[in-house]
């Protein structure tokens, strides 16, 4: 696999660049979200997404986000899919974006999303 | 007493811990709470009714042609015929059942462990489940993942009339309770509801219903599907995050509590308690040779297991599924109130979700009844197309 495809968002990008486009696309678009999502490297049952970048309405639930994810993806509504914030919980799903914003956001300014089915089991 | 040893032939590192440990705290078994100190006796005898579902060789082919043990792969399956079996035991038989241990064949009890035995022709059998895993897209030997066996289950409950159980798998950490409403009042004006009306009443712990006469006409009020909730969630990526910890155990304090499934990494486990900072479990990683419990010289006792498994909570896989088994609407009704009021409300990160009703940017719920398995793969068709409307992709 070639690096480039296997880095995440922030290996690939410095601190600086990262914080930069943050910046600029919230001056650019004060009541939306700059979002990162990315696939868990360790899944292997759902697709990668054809982007990573999401501008989202502030206003706009976990639950609607998770739901648009979910058909960018094309997913069967009884397939696992969840979306941990910073690699760690999976935020209440009435909370907006806006909300998840202010609690999680990331020192660069983005709000960083891991998607991942469920582990299997033998 | 003369029990088959179930611990020295695990193939994990589990540390099988041969009873309780003494202690102060409580022990907190599916919804019932003991002191490992004064009540040791209850807590063994409750524990060592659970049905236990390992690992078996030498049963008949999967499909036929197919693996003839489940050594290395059936773990998961396992955990959800436990969980499965749990909320039938409760369901036909009431939750303060016990094991006879002598080997008596008591009817429901004996039709229920029936029904898991390793035989096609038993509704919830290994072969059952593993064949219909295709639908889900695993292959006969590949492994499940929490929420894959109890869609599976979802599937296989629709022909199991004598439970006529409904099982709602609740995905994207999410209860919608009038979705759940929906489903177990389905059909309520239809005669097998009759017929589940007359269960409910003679249930075990249902005690008796009152109908409201006025509304007779309209079908009966007290008809209503017992319901076998499960909740797959996903609690962290590669640890449990520790906020849902509390919540975690809280769910064995629920007297709807069927147990967990999950387990360590790549070892699935059937979570039935906690203890501390510690879970309970029955483990299926031990290899038994497989029981025709049609045979009437057949004994039951390797599906008991006297000895209890602990782990630390923080030593779980963050995937799991959470069961509630909810005999009637009173009890669904108080599984909601608990539900917001120790998992919802109390957290800010609650493990999952209730909402009174379906969200309006969710496809349409189409509920499974085996009649037309083909229209769930419609929903992504439906899907709204407003993600490109409403957002602006960068880069």
């Amino acid at each position: 696999m070639p690096e480039s495809v296997s880095k995440t968002f922030k290996q690939r990008k410095s601190f600086a660049v990262r914080k930069d486009e943050v910046a600029g696309i919230r001056s650019k678009f004060p009541t939306k979200v700059p979002v990162i999502v990315e696939k868990y490297h360790k899944e292997n049952q759902l697709p990668l997404l054809d982007k990573t970048k999401f501008l989202v309405p502030q206003e706009l639930t976990m639950s609607q986000f998770a739901t648009i994810i979910r058909n960018r993806m094309s997913l069967n509504s009884n397939q696992a899919f969840y979306l941990i914030v910073n690699n760690k919980s999976i935020s209440s799903m009435s909370m907006t974006l806006a909300e998840v914003y202010r609690d999680d956001k990331d020192e660069d300014g983005f709000l960083y999303m891991t998607y991942a089915s469920q582990e299997m089991f033998g | 007493m003369d029990y088959v040893d179930g611990t020295f032939t695990y193939e994990s590192a589990t540390v099988a811990c041969a009873d309780f440990p003494k202690t102060e705290e409580p022990v907190y078994i599916l919804g019932k709470v003991y002191s490992a100190l004064h009540d040791r006796e209850e807590l063994r005898h409750d524990f060592v009714s659970r049905l236990w579902l390992t690992y078996r060789r030498n049963f008949p082919a999967v499909g036929g042609t197919g693996p003839t043990g489940d050594t290395g792969w059936g773990c998961m399956l396992r955990c959800g015929q436990m969980m499965l079996a749990q909320a039938l035991l409760v369901h036909h038989c009431g939750r303060d059942w016990r094991w006879a241990e002598d080997g008596r064949r008591e009817d429901m009890y004996w039709k229920i462990l029936s029904m898991f035995q390793d035989k096609k022709s038993a509704y919830y059998s290994i072969q059952q489940i593993a064949s219909m895993g295709v639908s889900e897209g695993k292959a006969v030997g590949q492994w499940f993942g929490p929420n894959t066996v109890a869609q599976v289950l979802k599937k296989l409950a629709v022909y199991d009339d004598w439970s006529n159980l409904v099982i709602h798998v609740a995905m994207d950490n999410t209860v919608i309770e009038n979705d759940i409403r929906g489903l177990c009042q389905e059909g309520r004006e239809s005669e097998s509801c009759d017929i589940m009306g007359c269960q409910n009443e003679k249930g075990a712990e249902g005690g008796p219903r009152h109908f409201d006469k006025n509304h007779k006409l309209k079908g009966k009020p007290g008809c209503w599907k017992p319901l076998l909730l499960v909740i797959p969630l996903r609690l962290g990526l590669t640890d449990i995050n520790s906020v849902y910890i509390e919540s975690l155990k809280r769910c064995f304090t629920f007297k709807q509590s069927v147990g967990i499934i999950g387990g360590r990494p790549n070892h699935a486990h059937w979570f039935v308690g906690s203890l501390g900072d510690k879970l309970i479990f029955l483990d299926p990683h031990t290899t038994q040779a497989a029981t025709d419990l049609d045979d009437p010289s057949s004994s039951d006792q390797s599906y008991h297991c006297q000895y209890p498994s602990l782990m630390k909570v923080t030593e779980l896989d963050p995937s799991i599924a959470v069961g509630f088994y909810c005999r009637n609407e009173e009890d669904f009704t108080d599984f909601c109130i608990q539900a917001r009021k120790h998992i919802t409300d109390a957290k800010k990160t609650p493990m999952f979700e209730m909402f009174q009703d379906r969200p309006s940017h969710y496809p349409p719920y189409e509920p499974y009844t085996g009649l037309t398995p083909s229209t769930t793969g419609f929903t992504e068709v439906r899907a709204q197309n407003d993600s490109d409307e409403e957002f602006e992709l960068v880069g």
